[in-house]
């Protein structure tokens, strides 16, 4: 049951980079906290009652679409999973790090992913023509689990804002990218042989660019075994270059 | 394939990544032996001197220091290329570090682990030219090495201070980066990482009260607890 009663002070970002005369600084709103009580209903609310410029992303409110990340007193969260009920009387909200920011409390992910994507080329590269009607390869049930555990990742962005490299490294291929590559460097159908996934693992901007702060791990919403991912990767490295 | 960086920087990544990992594992381990090595004062000067007497007479001491030297100089720079230069980028660190204190530790350890390992870098590099003199001079003249009488005269001189310091940090500097070595590779996955955190706690404070109380007895402000062992003559 939500904590009734309270009265939420919100400290909000607000800064919209497209309007010349607006000024990076923090406002503050109050509203009522009612049971069950989201900070997607919270931004809701306020944007509804006190202020309707005020900019967020929303989308499923379920943590699939990974759209509503954002600092929440200092920490990356989703907003549609975060309850009020866990927070102090004052939340101060920022937006994701390390992304382009659209205004306030909303960034563009996409920009990022999608780089990350192309520079690691992940998607499966197979050489054989695809065969509709042939049988598929078969998989083994822990392989494909893993793979599943990668794949789970709905890029929300809280581990690659929670990453003090990625933070201050805009090369680094982050817990995010670092997962993905490791996704594809586990599928069997993916053809990249161990020394062309040796480049791109082993390297500074690779895992070798982690410094182990484990932020990553622990503010995963989809909580994702990203340190057993980080560690499949240092030892394929090993293990190739041996 | 459109790498991250060019190809050739791969092998060298890994190299220093094993170098500073593999140098900082040995120095911790040496760390715990160099603790049981010192805490012979806990007999008593007789128990010390004897010990470091062997040390050296069989020539272990000296190699070693120098061995420890090298590997110490070589982790601090291997260590060191992941610290960000710029301090605009540091002082992000650390915001997000004292951020994220609330939900986890690990990045604010991070930081820590950076600050602790500058201070025995100073730190340290005095003590172990102090050892080197102590146990090479005496190969070109009659001179005596490592004794106990020195070690108590320069710790009630004032060393008590600095080597307060190199230990805190020593053993959080070791204790925390043993642990988040064995989370990087994966080593003693199935204890979990909280049972780790917590081994790593204990050795922590193990070796803290351990060094604390070799400290007290070599500034004189207690007795040797152990020098029962040596039929109580200190």
């Amino acid at each position: 049951m939500s904590e009734t009663g309270r009265r939420l002070t919100f400290e909000v970002f607000r800064y919209n980079p497209q309007d010349p005369d607006s000024k990076p600084h923090m406002q503050t709103f109050e509203i009522e906290e009612v049971p069950y009580m989201s900070l997607f209903m919270a931004l809701n609310e306020i944007r509804e009652t006190l202020d309707p410029s005020l900019q967020f992303d929303f989308a499923c409110r379920s943590a699939i679409c990974g759209s509503c990340g954002m600092m929440v007193n200092g920490q990356p969260a989703l907003g549609c999973r975060t309850q009020t009920s866990d927070l102090p009387d004052v939340v101060r909200l920022h937006p994701l790090p390390v992304f382009k920011l659209v205004g306030d409390l909303s960034v563009d992910t996409g920009i990022w992913f999608r780089e990350m994507a192309e520079k690691s080329e992940a998607w499966i590269h197979a050489e054989k023509a695809f065969d509709p009607q042939a049988q598929e390869d078969r998989m083994d049930d822990d392989l494909a689990q893993k793979i599943y555990d990668s794949d789970r990742c709905i890029e929300c962005g809280c581990c690659v804002a929670s990453c003090g490299v990625a933070n201050v490294n805009a090369e680094f291929a982050g817990p995010a990218g670092l997962n993905r590559i490791a996704r594809f460097a586990m599928d069997p159908r993916d053809t990249r042989d161990d020394d062309e996934w040796f480049e791109v693992i082993s390297n500074e901007n690779g895992v070798f660019g982690c410094i182990g702060m484990m932020a990553c791990h622990d503010v995963c919403p989809k909580e994702l075994p990203l340190l057993e991912v980080y560690a499949y990767l240092r030892r394929k490295a090993l293990s190739t270059a041996l | 394939m459109n790498l991250l960086k060019p190809a050739n920087t791969a092998t060298r990544q890994l190299v220093y990544e094993l170098l500073s990992g593999g140098t900082g594992l040995v120095l911790a381990l040496f760390m715990w032996g160099h603790m049981v090595f010192v805490g012979s004062i806990l007999t008593g000067s007789r128990g010390f001197d004897w010990l470091a007497e062997m040390l050296e007479v069989y020539f272990i001491a000296q190699p070693t220091v120098i061995v420890i030297f090298v590997l110490f100089l070589v982790h601090a720079a291997l260590a060191a290329r992941k610290i960000p230069a710029q301090l605009v980028e540091r002082r992000k660190m650390i915001e997000l570090g004292k951020g994220l204190k609330g939900a986890h530790e690990e990045s604010i350890l991070w930081i820590w682990q950076v600050r602790t390992g500058m201070i025995v870098l100073v730190l340290g590099s005095f003590h172990l030219v102090l050892m080197a003199i102590d146990v090479l001079t005496p190969l070109w003249g009659e001179r005596i090495g490592i004794e106990a009488v020195t070690s108590l005269e320069r710790v009630q001189a004032g060393l008590w201070l600095p080597y307060a310091i190199l230990l805190i940090c020593v053993e959080f500097h070791a204790s925390i980066g043993l642990y988040r070595l064995a989370v990087k590779w994966g080593a003693f996955a199935k204890l979990g990482r909280s049972t780790l955190h917590t081994i790593e706690r204990v050795i922590l404070w193990l070796f803290l009260g351990l060094g604390f109380v070799i400290l007290l007895v070599l500034a004189g402000v207690i007795p040797p607890p152990l020098a029962f062992l040596l039929g109580g003559n200190a």
